[in-house]
Parts: C-alpha cells; sequence; structure tokens
C-alpha cells in the first residue's frame, strides 16, 4: 500500500472496500461494512481505564442468546465470565478486573434493560429497539447484583441525564427568578458568542487544570448568579445556563439515531480481538479481499 | 431538535486508525489531504460520512478530548492521552465552526455530568433541598460531589 495511492483510503478504510462495491455480494457488505467503521479505538480504550468516574462495576456471566454468536470459548464455558465497567453510557467489559485493554464495549443507547429468565439465575438482557440487534444477555452473581445492575444500566443513556439536566437547569432558572428580589449587581451581561470567562464545568478547562472539584465548581459558579433580572432577560441567558449548557431544544446534542447505533452495537458486540485477526488476515490477503 | 449534518472537510492524514490495527506512521499523509465527510453529532459520538453514503465510515467518542479553534473557520479535535493527534475539521464559515465548538464541548456525558453536579448543588444551596429527591436518584454514585475528577 502507498501512501498517495488511490486504492489507499480504500484498503486503509475498509480492508473489504473491495469486495464491498463487487456486485453479487450484499451479505458480505452488510457484514463486514459494519465492522468496517473506524473508531478512536485507542481513545476509547484509554477513557475505559482511566481515572474517569465509575458507575458500576462487576462480574457479570455473558451468556449466548438464541442464534447469536458464542462467545469466545475456553473462558469458562458457554456463559462466560467478564469484568464490567458502566461508565456514563458506555459499558466496557475486561478479560478480568486487571484486564486491560477492554475486549468489548456496549453502548447503551437506544436500548432497554429487563430481567429475563435465561439459561443462567439472576440474568438479564439489553435490548436493542434497531431490528437486527441481537440482545445482550448477562448474568449478575445474586439477586441484588442482578437488580443494581438492572437500575443503573435503565438509566445510562444519554438521553436520561440529558433531560435530568434539562429539568435541574430549568429549577435553578426558576428559583433564581424566585429570589428576584435579592439585591446585588448583575452579573449576566449579555455576549454575542461564547462567553470568554466560562464556567469550569467544561471538559477544556478541566483537562487542562486536572481534576476540579465540584466545590470548586461550586463556589465559582454563585460569583455568576445573576441578581435580580427580568424574566426576559434571564431567558436570553438561561439557554445557555451557568455551565453553557443548551437549555431549548434546538440548542440540545441530538437524539440517539438508531441509523448510526446499530453499527456501533455490532461492532462493538463482537471482541475486538477476534476482528483484529480477521483484520490482519484480510491483509495479508492482498488488503482488500 | 437534530442538529443538521454539516459536510466539514475531514483531515484524512490525521484520521485515526482502522479499527483493530495500529496504523504505520508511513500511512500519515504529509502535507495532509483534506476529504469532504458528512459529520454528524450524535449524544456523544461524532459520526464521519462520505457525503453519497447512508453509513457512517466512522465514529469518535468525545469523551476526555479538547475542542481547539485552530483557525477562524478550522477547529480541532485531540484526545488527552495523544494531545499531538488531531482531527481537523474545516468548516464552510467562522459562524458553522463556532457553533460546532460549542455544541462538540457540551456532547461529552462527563459534561453532563458536572453541569448536573454542579445545578444540584446550586440548588441545594439555594433552597435547601436535593433535587434529585423525588427521582430517587440521590445516593447513586455518579451524582456525588467530590468523587469526580477528570
Amino acid at each position: 500500500m502507498v501512501p498517495g495511492s488511490p486504492l489507499l483510503p480504500a484498503v486503509r478504510t475498509r480492508p473489504w472496500g473491495a469486495l464491498c462495491s463487487a456486485p453479487g455480494f450484499p451479505s458480505v457488505r452488510r457484514v463486514r461494512a459494519v465492522g468496517a467503521m473506524k473508531l478512536n479505538e485507542h481513545s476509547m480504550a484509554h477513557y475505559a481505564v482511566s481515572g474517569s468516574p465509575v458507575d458500576h462495576e462487576g462480574f457479570l456471566r455473558r451468556c449466548s442468546s438464541q442464534g447469536a454468536r458464542q462467545p469466545a470459548a475456553g473462558a469458562g464455558g458457554s456463559c462466560p465470565r467478564y469484568w464490567f465497567v458502566l461508565k456514563g453510557n458506555l459499558l466496557f467489559y475486561f478479560e478480568g478486573r486487571e484486564g486491560r485493554p477492554p475486549l468489548g464495549l456496549i453502548v447503551l443507547e437506544g436500548c432497554t434493560v429487563e430481567l429475563c429468565e435465561a439459561p443462567q439465575e439472576f440474568a438479564f438482557a439489553i435490548r436493542f429497539d434497531a431490528p437486527g440487534l441481537r440482545p445482550y444477555v448477562l448474568a449478575a452473581e445474586g439477586p441484588e447484583a442482578q437488580e443494581a445492575w438492572v437500575k443503573v444500566l435503565s438509566r445510562a443513556s444519554f438521553g436520561y441525564m440529558r433531560l435530568l439536566v434539562q429539568e435541574l437547569e430549568r429549577q435553578l432558572c426558576d428559583t433564581q427568578l424566585s429570589l428576584a428580589s435579592r439585591p446585588g449587581p448583575r452579573h449576566w451581561p449579555h455576549r454575542a458568542g461564547p462567553p470568554p470567562d466560562r464556567p469550569p464545568p467544561q471538559p477544556e478547562a478541566e483537562l487542562r487544570e486536572g481534576s476540579a472539584s465540584a466545590g470548586t465548581e461550586g463556589e465559582q459558579g454563585a460569583t455568576r448568579l445573576p441578581a435580580p433580572a427580568g424574566r426576559r432577560r434571564l431567558a436570553e441567558n438561561c439557554p445557555r445556563g451557568p455551565a453553557g449548557m443548551p437549555l431549548n431544544g434546538g440548542d440540545s446534542p441530538v437524539s440517539p439515531e438508531t441509523s448510526c447505533f446499530p453499527k456501533l452495537h455490532d461492532w462493538y458486540g463482537q471482541e475486538i480481538m477476534d476482528l483484529r485477526r480477521e483484520w490482519l488476515q484480510a491483509r495479508g490477503l492482498g488488503g482488500g479481499l | 431538535g437534530e442538529k443538521p449534518g454539516l459536510t466539514c472537510a475531514l483531515d484524512r492524514g490525521s484520521l485515526g486508525f482502522p479499527f483493530g490495527a495500529q496504523l504505520p506512521h508511513s500511512f500519515l499523509i504529509s502535507p495532509p489531504v483534506v476529504k469532504r465527510r458528512l459529520v454528524k453529532l450524535v449524544v456523544n459520538f461524532l459520526f464521519y460520512f462520505r457525503t453519497d453514503e447512508a453509513e457512517p465510515i466512522g465514529a469518535l467518542l468525545l469523551e476526555h478530548c479538547r475542542i481547539a479553534e485552530e483557525e477562524p473557520s478550522v477547529f480541532s479535535i485531540s484526545f488527552i492521552e495523544e494531545p499531538d493527534r488531531k482531527y481537523y475539521f474545516e468548516c464552510s464559515s467562522e459562524e458553522q465552526c463556532q457553533e460546532w465548538i460549542d455544541a462538540l464541548r457540551r456532547a461529552s456525558y462527563e459534561f453532563m455530568r458536572r453541569s448536573l453536579i454542579f445545578y444540584r448543588n446550586e440548588i441545594q444551596k439555594m433552597t435547601g433541598k436535593d433535587p434529585l429527591e423525588q427521582y430517587g436518584i440521590s445516593e447513586e454514585a455518579r451524582f456525588q460531589l467530590n468523587t469526580h475528577q477528570a
């Protein structure tokens, strides 16, 4: 493969690029095209093991559901045990507690979590709304663990968090209004663009300064609380909120798109190591077939 | 409300690895080649498509990343463990560029978590009440103060 060659993009981004566009291979295209999606894997793996907050973790058995690909053999039979780590809307799983990098990732968007009667006791299933995606059936080690996992996974989606944030932001605005009789100088000059002195809860600032305690955020935020202001003026500024968070629907991040997430689900549903082997084999066979 | 997909030129020279394999250094192209891509922000992922295709060719997880304005119409995404590897995006206008920067900075789950903790703390200070109690989630670890670090 030569840098700059017209073949390079196809080969580099889609190992099966040549096969994808060949007529008469639609089924291969469906399978391979999904697997060929690129991701910032290195960053994801780093995020999985980095100091970012863990929302829940523990051992779970991953059971094969009907018609699904079997989990890796030799790892505890048909229901191998993995170490699962939930961060936000991302459920990573590892070979063991100290396993690095993660073996896989389940993106918890466009899915529901429910208890189920599986081959194993204390099982639950993550079922995706998009058609054609097999559910993940996982089994906890006891009823309390099962319940805890179902609860936390049910609330793990980005959409859920966003709703919460919007609700609290609205409450904060309302609270500020109801305290409008409090005297004090104004702290909300109208800004044409993004405020240069953005409040602390901002990824960039956090990364530069290392960990910022929530206490600091709170204090800095307090100085930015508006004192008396008319509802219209607050409404002008509320769309950004003290943390720069969007309030109205037009500014919000988009709702989950099932057209995109099946690709992620399917990709992450397979062990990364297995795919790496396949990719390397495909490369060895001439980079495209 | 769906953020409309905007067409941005993407620097192919700094695209990420093909999944499951290391990218040999010889594949990095200099000077960088610019490709037109359709870019779509969906929750904390940035998908990118060839402009005439319905399936994404790739996605970036937007956690632990830095969004920087490089030039008036150009922004970059980099990740904290590899700050020198940047994904460049050229927009059609400064305004569009700023829109994207704002949206991407707010797109991480971690950002939302920090915002939630911030609002909760503020409301608690002002009213003496925990706004999360009514949802029965006050005790969840992810919402606690002082337990989170970037």
